[in-house]
Protein backbone atom coordinates (compact mmCIF):
# COMPACT_ATOMS: atom_id res chain seq x y z
CA UNK A 1 0.00 0.00 0.00
CA UNK A 2 1.52 3.35 -1.06
CA UNK A 3 1.64 5.44 2.13
CA UNK A 4 2.79 8.49 0.22
CA UNK A 5 0.86 11.85 1.89
CA UNK A 6 0.42 14.43 -0.60
CA UNK A 7 2.76 16.07 2.24
CA UNK A 8 5.44 13.64 0.94
CA UNK A 9 4.64 13.91 -2.84
CA UNK A 10 4.85 17.92 -2.51
CA UNK A 11 8.16 17.41 -0.82
CA UNK A 12 9.74 15.20 -3.61
CA UNK A 13 8.80 17.82 -6.29
CA UNK A 14 11.71 19.32 -7.74
CA UNK A 15 12.44 23.10 -6.40
CA UNK A 16 13.47 26.00 -8.38
CA UNK A 17 12.85 29.56 -8.58
CA UNK A 18 10.04 30.55 -11.01
CA UNK A 19 12.21 31.56 -14.22
CA UNK A 20 9.59 34.73 -14.51
CA UNK A 21 11.65 36.12 -11.30
CA UNK A 22 14.85 35.49 -12.48
CA UNK A 23 14.12 37.30 -15.91
CA UNK A 24 12.19 40.28 -14.55
CA UNK A 25 15.03 40.90 -11.89
CA UNK A 26 17.42 40.66 -15.83
CA UNK A 27 15.09 42.71 -17.14
CA UNK A 28 15.06 45.81 -14.34
CA UNK A 29 18.84 45.94 -14.20
CA UNK A 30 18.62 46.14 -18.11
CA UNK A 31 17.73 49.52 -19.60
CA UNK A 32 14.37 49.46 -21.16
CA UNK A 33 16.30 51.69 -23.90
CA UNK A 34 18.66 48.97 -24.23
CA UNK A 35 16.32 47.27 -26.73
CA UNK A 36 16.07 43.48 -26.88
CA UNK A 37 16.43 42.05 -30.30
CA UNK A 38 13.22 40.28 -32.06
CA UNK A 39 15.78 36.92 -31.21
CA UNK A 40 16.06 38.15 -27.30
CA UNK A 41 12.43 39.03 -27.25
CA UNK A 42 11.20 35.67 -28.64
CA UNK A 43 13.40 33.63 -26.63
CA UNK A 44 11.56 35.86 -23.53
CA UNK A 45 8.25 34.84 -24.59
CA UNK A 46 9.78 31.44 -24.36
CA UNK A 47 10.57 31.72 -20.64
CA UNK A 48 7.26 33.14 -19.85
CA UNK A 49 5.53 30.34 -21.46
CA UNK A 50 7.53 27.84 -19.22
CA UNK A 51 6.85 30.45 -16.26
CA UNK A 52 3.32 30.29 -17.18
CA UNK A 53 2.88 26.78 -17.03
CA UNK A 54 4.63 26.51 -13.29
CA UNK A 55 2.30 28.91 -12.00
CA UNK A 56 -0.43 26.64 -13.37
CA UNK A 57 1.33 23.62 -11.73
CA UNK A 58 1.96 25.02 -8.50
CA UNK A 59 -2.19 26.47 -8.61
CA UNK A 60 -2.84 22.85 -9.55
CA UNK A 61 -1.23 21.26 -6.54
CA UNK A 62 -2.41 23.51 -4.40
CA UNK A 63 -6.05 23.10 -5.30
CA UNK A 64 -5.22 19.43 -5.01
CA UNK A 65 -3.23 19.79 -1.89
CA UNK A 66 -6.69 21.41 -0.25
CA UNK A 67 -9.03 18.52 -1.37
CA UNK A 68 -6.92 15.36 -0.23
CA UNK A 69 -8.54 14.28 2.85
CA UNK A 70 -7.11 14.77 6.22
CA UNK A 71 -4.73 11.78 7.64
CA UNK A 72 -4.10 11.56 11.27
CA UNK A 73 -0.21 12.21 11.97
CA UNK A 74 1.83 10.07 13.82
CA UNK A 75 2.48 13.03 16.41
CA UNK A 76 0.47 15.48 18.10
CA UNK A 77 1.75 19.35 17.32
CA UNK A 78 2.63 21.17 20.37
CA UNK A 79 -0.42 23.28 22.17
CA UNK A 80 -3.25 20.40 21.14
CA UNK B 1 39.09 59.29 -19.01
CA UNK B 2 35.84 58.61 -20.82
CA UNK B 3 34.54 61.56 -23.04
CA UNK B 4 30.76 61.86 -22.89
CA UNK B 5 29.36 63.57 -25.78
CA UNK B 6 27.01 66.53 -25.22
CA UNK B 7 24.37 65.11 -27.79
CA UNK B 8 25.14 62.01 -25.81
CA UNK B 9 21.46 59.97 -25.16
CA UNK B 10 22.44 59.84 -21.66
CA UNK B 11 18.74 59.94 -20.14
CA UNK B 12 18.26 62.80 -18.24
CA UNK B 13 17.01 62.89 -14.16
CA UNK B 14 13.43 62.74 -14.15
CA UNK B 15 13.79 59.32 -16.95
CA UNK B 16 16.51 57.81 -14.66
CA UNK B 17 14.39 58.69 -11.67
CA UNK B 18 11.34 56.79 -13.29
CA UNK B 19 13.72 53.87 -13.60
CA UNK B 20 14.81 53.84 -10.12
CA UNK B 21 11.33 54.16 -8.55
CA UNK B 22 10.36 50.98 -11.03
CA UNK B 23 13.12 48.99 -9.58
CA UNK B 24 12.41 50.10 -6.20
CA UNK B 25 8.61 49.01 -6.68
CA UNK B 26 9.89 45.63 -8.55
CA UNK B 27 12.34 44.83 -5.52
CA UNK B 28 9.62 45.20 -3.01
CA UNK B 29 7.26 42.58 -4.68
CA UNK B 30 10.49 40.66 -6.37
CA UNK B 31 9.54 37.12 -4.89
CA UNK B 32 6.14 36.99 -6.27
CA UNK B 33 6.12 34.86 -9.74
CA UNK B 34 2.58 36.01 -10.41
CA UNK B 35 3.88 39.90 -10.30
CA UNK B 36 7.26 38.72 -11.91
CA UNK B 37 5.67 36.81 -14.73
CA UNK B 38 3.34 39.87 -15.06
CA UNK B 39 5.99 42.30 -15.43
CA UNK B 40 7.75 39.96 -17.81
CA UNK B 41 5.08 39.85 -19.74
CA UNK B 42 4.84 43.83 -19.89
CA UNK B 43 8.35 44.27 -20.73
CA UNK B 44 8.29 42.02 -23.35
CA UNK B 45 5.12 43.97 -24.85
CA UNK B 46 6.50 47.12 -24.76
CA UNK B 47 9.47 45.86 -26.08
CA UNK B 48 7.48 44.51 -28.89
CA UNK B 49 6.48 47.92 -29.88
CA UNK B 50 9.94 49.43 -29.26
CA UNK B 51 10.83 47.51 -31.87
CA UNK B 52 7.94 48.45 -34.46
CA UNK B 53 8.42 52.09 -33.27
CA UNK B 54 11.49 52.30 -34.70
CA UNK B 55 11.15 50.31 -37.73
CA UNK B 56 8.09 52.10 -38.87
CA UNK B 57 8.58 55.75 -37.98
CA UNK B 58 12.71 55.66 -37.63
CA UNK B 59 13.31 59.73 -37.83
CA UNK B 60 10.59 60.18 -34.63
CA UNK B 61 11.93 57.25 -32.61
CA UNK B 62 15.12 59.21 -33.15
CA UNK B 63 13.92 62.64 -31.97
CA UNK B 64 11.29 61.14 -29.04
CA UNK B 65 12.05 62.33 -25.78
CA UNK B 66 8.66 60.11 -24.42
CA UNK B 67 10.08 58.09 -21.34
CA UNK B 68 10.31 54.48 -21.56
CA UNK B 69 9.08 54.08 -18.24
CA UNK B 70 6.57 57.10 -17.06
CA UNK B 71 2.93 55.29 -17.96
CA UNK B 72 1.53 57.60 -20.44
CA UNK B 73 -1.91 58.13 -21.04
CA UNK B 74 -3.23 54.63 -21.78
CA UNK B 75 -1.61 53.65 -18.68
CA UNK B 76 -0.92 50.07 -19.15
CA UNK B 77 1.86 51.05 -21.51
CA UNK B 78 4.82 53.98 -21.33
CA UNK B 79 4.44 57.17 -22.67
CA UNK B 80 7.09 56.50 -25.83
CA UNK B 81 4.62 53.39 -26.26
CA UNK B 82 1.02 55.69 -26.45
CA UNK B 83 3.69 57.96 -28.99
CA UNK B 84 3.35 55.04 -31.27
CA UNK B 85 -0.28 54.39 -30.59
CA UNK B 86 -0.91 58.33 -31.71
CA UNK B 87 1.94 58.15 -34.91
CA UNK B 88 0.08 54.83 -35.98
CA UNK B 89 -3.24 56.44 -35.56
CA UNK B 90 -2.25 59.79 -37.28
CA UNK B 91 -0.49 58.30 -40.20
CA UNK B 92 -1.58 54.48 -40.73
CA UNK B 93 -5.50 54.66 -39.88
CA UNK B 94 -8.16 55.04 -37.23
CA UNK B 95 -6.63 53.14 -33.97
CA UNK B 96 -7.68 55.75 -31.27
CA UNK B 97 -11.63 56.08 -31.92
CA UNK B 98 -13.04 53.59 -30.07
CA UNK B 99 -10.46 53.99 -27.21
CA UNK B 100 -10.51 58.04 -26.62
CA UNK B 101 -12.06 58.24 -23.04
CA UNK B 102 -10.53 54.83 -21.82
CA UNK B 103 -7.32 55.28 -20.55
CA UNK B 104 -6.99 52.04 -19.33
CA UNK B 105 -7.51 50.10 -22.91
CA UNK B 106 -5.24 47.69 -23.88
CA UNK B 107 -4.31 47.36 -27.86
CA UNK B 108 -2.59 43.88 -27.80
CA UNK B 109 -5.96 43.10 -29.46
CA UNK B 110 -7.63 45.69 -30.98
CA UNK B 111 -11.24 45.92 -33.07
CA UNK B 112 -11.41 48.61 -35.69
CA UNK B 113 -14.64 51.11 -36.53
CA UNK B 114 -16.73 50.39 -39.19
CA UNK B 115 -16.21 52.98 -42.39
CA UNK B 116 -19.67 51.42 -44.25
CA UNK B 117 -23.23 52.45 -43.30
CA UNK B 118 -24.76 50.31 -40.92
CA UNK B 119 -28.01 49.49 -42.85
CA UNK B 120 -29.43 46.88 -40.26
CA UNK B 121 -29.35 49.39 -37.25
CA UNK B 122 -28.75 52.53 -37.79
CA UNK B 123 -30.92 55.66 -39.15
CA UNK B 124 -30.12 56.15 -42.91
CA UNK B 125 -29.38 60.13 -43.70
CA UNK B 126 -29.42 59.62 -47.12
CA UNK B 127 -28.87 63.63 -47.52
CA UNK B 128 -24.79 62.75 -46.20
CA UNK B 129 -24.03 59.77 -48.38
CA UNK B 130 -22.67 59.58 -51.89
CA UNK B 131 -25.42 59.83 -54.18
CA UNK B 132 -24.30 56.78 -56.14
CA UNK B 133 -24.40 55.03 -52.24
CA UNK B 134 -27.25 56.35 -51.94
CA UNK B 135 -29.02 55.42 -55.21
CA UNK B 136 -27.95 51.53 -54.80
CA UNK B 137 -29.67 51.15 -51.74
CA UNK B 138 -33.09 50.81 -53.76
CA UNK B 139 -32.21 47.00 -54.18
CA UNK B 140 -31.85 47.13 -49.72
CA UNK B 141 -34.14 49.85 -48.37
CA UNK B 142 -36.05 50.26 -51.45
CA UNK B 143 -38.87 52.62 -49.59
CA UNK B 144 -36.86 55.51 -48.32
CA UNK B 145 -34.29 54.76 -51.56
CA UNK B 146 -37.31 56.04 -53.90
CA UNK B 147 -38.19 58.82 -51.63
CA UNK B 148 -34.50 60.04 -51.52
CA UNK B 149 -34.41 59.51 -55.37
CA UNK B 150 -38.03 61.26 -56.06
CA UNK B 151 -36.94 64.06 -53.38
CA UNK B 152 -33.90 64.53 -55.42
CA UNK B 153 -34.08 63.51 -59.08
CA UNK B 154 -37.49 63.48 -59.95
CA UNK B 155 -37.35 59.82 -60.56
CA UNK B 156 -40.21 57.15 -59.92
CA UNK B 157 -40.24 53.80 -59.43
CA UNK B 158 -42.34 52.83 -61.70
CA UNK B 159 -40.59 54.31 -64.19
CA UNK B 160 -37.77 51.76 -64.17
CA UNK B 161 -37.81 47.91 -64.22
CA UNK B 162 -38.72 45.22 -61.78
CA UNK B 163 -35.87 44.72 -59.32
CA UNK B 164 -35.54 40.89 -59.25
CA UNK B 165 -34.81 39.62 -55.34
CA UNK B 166 -31.22 38.43 -56.16
CA UNK B 167 -28.95 39.77 -58.21
CA UNK B 168 -26.90 38.34 -61.23
CA UNK B 169 -23.56 36.74 -60.19
CA UNK B 170 -21.61 39.40 -61.77
CA UNK B 171 -22.46 41.84 -59.10
CA UNK B 172 -20.18 39.34 -56.86
CA UNK B 173 -17.38 39.33 -59.45
CA UNK B 174 -14.33 41.56 -58.20
CA UNK B 175 -12.28 40.90 -61.36
CA UNK B 176 -14.40 42.16 -64.17
CA UNK B 177 -13.54 45.50 -62.69
CA UNK B 178 -16.91 47.01 -63.37
CA UNK B 179 -17.53 50.47 -61.43
CA UNK B 180 -21.35 49.31 -60.40
CA UNK B 181 -20.38 45.89 -58.72
CA UNK B 182 -17.77 48.17 -56.68
CA UNK B 183 -20.79 50.37 -55.37
CA UNK B 184 -23.03 47.12 -54.98
CA UNK B 185 -20.48 45.23 -53.29
CA UNK B 186 -19.60 48.28 -50.90
CA UNK B 187 -23.23 48.96 -50.18
CA UNK B 188 -23.64 44.90 -49.51
CA UNK B 189 -20.78 44.73 -47.11
CA UNK B 190 -18.79 42.21 -49.06
CA UNK B 191 -15.75 43.75 -50.72
CA UNK B 192 -13.21 41.37 -48.37
CA UNK B 193 -11.80 44.78 -46.87
CA UNK B 194 -12.74 44.60 -42.94
CA UNK B 195 -12.96 48.42 -42.69
CA UNK B 196 -15.98 48.12 -45.18
CA UNK B 197 -17.09 45.02 -44.36
CA UNK B 198 -17.71 45.08 -40.49
CA UNK B 199 -20.86 47.10 -38.83
CA UNK B 200 -21.85 48.19 -35.58
CA UNK B 201 -24.37 45.08 -35.18
CA UNK B 202 -22.23 42.55 -35.05
CA UNK B 203 -19.38 41.10 -33.13
CA UNK B 204 -16.25 43.23 -33.70
CA UNK B 205 -13.06 41.40 -35.15
CA UNK B 206 -10.16 41.34 -33.19
CA UNK B 207 -6.86 41.99 -34.52
CA UNK B 208 -3.58 41.42 -32.61
CA UNK B 209 -0.74 43.94 -32.38
CA UNK B 210 2.02 43.09 -34.64
CA UNK B 211 3.56 44.34 -37.45
CA UNK B 212 2.17 42.02 -40.75
CA UNK B 213 -1.44 43.14 -38.89
CA UNK B 214 -0.94 47.17 -38.85
CA UNK B 215 0.48 47.10 -42.04
CA UNK B 216 -2.05 45.27 -43.68
CA UNK B 217 -4.92 46.94 -42.12
CA UNK B 218 -3.40 50.44 -43.00
CA UNK B 219 -3.12 48.64 -46.69
CA UNK B 220 -6.74 47.86 -46.62
CA UNK B 221 -7.24 51.13 -45.03
CA UNK B 222 -6.37 52.88 -47.98
CA UNK B 223 -8.45 50.33 -49.92
CA UNK B 224 -11.08 51.43 -48.27
CA UNK B 225 -10.77 54.87 -49.09
CA UNK B 226 -9.73 54.41 -52.23
CA UNK B 227 -13.64 53.12 -53.45
CA UNK B 228 -14.83 55.56 -51.54
CA UNK B 229 -12.81 58.01 -54.26
CA UNK B 230 -13.62 55.85 -57.02
CA UNK B 231 -17.39 56.62 -56.30
CA UNK B 232 -17.33 59.96 -57.12
CA UNK B 233 -17.19 59.12 -60.90
CA UNK B 234 -20.25 57.76 -60.61
CA UNK B 235 -21.83 60.82 -58.70
CA UNK B 236 -20.63 62.85 -62.05
CA UNK B 237 -22.79 60.39 -64.20
CA UNK B 238 -25.13 60.06 -61.66
CA UNK B 239 -25.82 64.00 -61.10
CA UNK B 240 -25.62 64.38 -65.07
CA UNK B 241 -27.80 62.29 -66.46
CA UNK B 242 -29.61 60.14 -63.45
CA UNK B 243 -32.36 58.06 -65.05
CA UNK B 244 -29.69 56.68 -67.49
CA UNK B 245 -27.76 55.56 -64.57
CA UNK B 246 -30.37 54.24 -62.48
CA UNK B 247 -31.27 52.23 -65.18
CA UNK B 248 -27.61 51.19 -66.39
CA UNK B 249 -27.54 50.02 -61.90
CA UNK B 250 -30.55 48.15 -62.14
CA UNK B 251 -29.86 46.42 -65.57
CA UNK B 252 -26.70 45.34 -64.47
CA UNK B 253 -28.03 44.25 -60.35
CA UNK B 254 -31.03 41.92 -63.12
CA UNK B 255 -28.74 41.03 -65.60
CA UNK B 256 -24.83 41.02 -64.68
CA UNK B 257 -24.38 43.59 -67.73
CA UNK B 258 -22.06 46.36 -66.87
CA UNK B 259 -22.57 49.32 -69.69
CA UNK B 260 -18.46 49.65 -69.66
CA UNK B 261 -17.97 51.21 -66.17
CA UNK B 262 -14.74 50.29 -65.47
CA UNK B 263 -12.37 50.67 -62.34
CA UNK B 264 -10.39 53.45 -63.21
CA UNK B 265 -7.01 52.08 -63.40
CA UNK B 266 -3.99 52.26 -61.25
CA UNK B 267 -1.21 51.66 -63.73
CA UNK B 268 -3.03 54.74 -66.00
CA UNK B 269 -4.72 57.73 -64.95
CA UNK B 270 -7.30 56.81 -67.97
CA UNK B 271 -10.98 56.17 -67.29
CA UNK B 272 -12.19 53.68 -69.06
CA UNK B 273 -15.84 54.55 -69.34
Amino acid sequence: MNRETPLDRLIRETERVNPAILLAEEFMRRGAADLLSAEEIDRAAEVLNDARAEIETIRRQIAAFVRSPPSASSRTPIGF
Amino acid sequence: MQFISPSSSRPGFGERLSRSLEYLTFKARSHNAVTAFELVERVISEQRKYLMYREMFPREWKRSRASLYRRGYYERYSERVNELFNLVNDNCFPLLEFAYDDPENEFEQFAIPPMNVDLCCEEIYFENLKVSYAAALVFYVPDEAWDFLNHRFKLSRSDFPEIVADPHPNVWDGKNGSLLGELLRLVDHSTGNPWLDSNYCQTADWYNWDRETIAGLTAEYEAANEVFEKLNVLDEMIEADPGKMLRALIDFWNTGKYPGLVLPSTSTSENHL
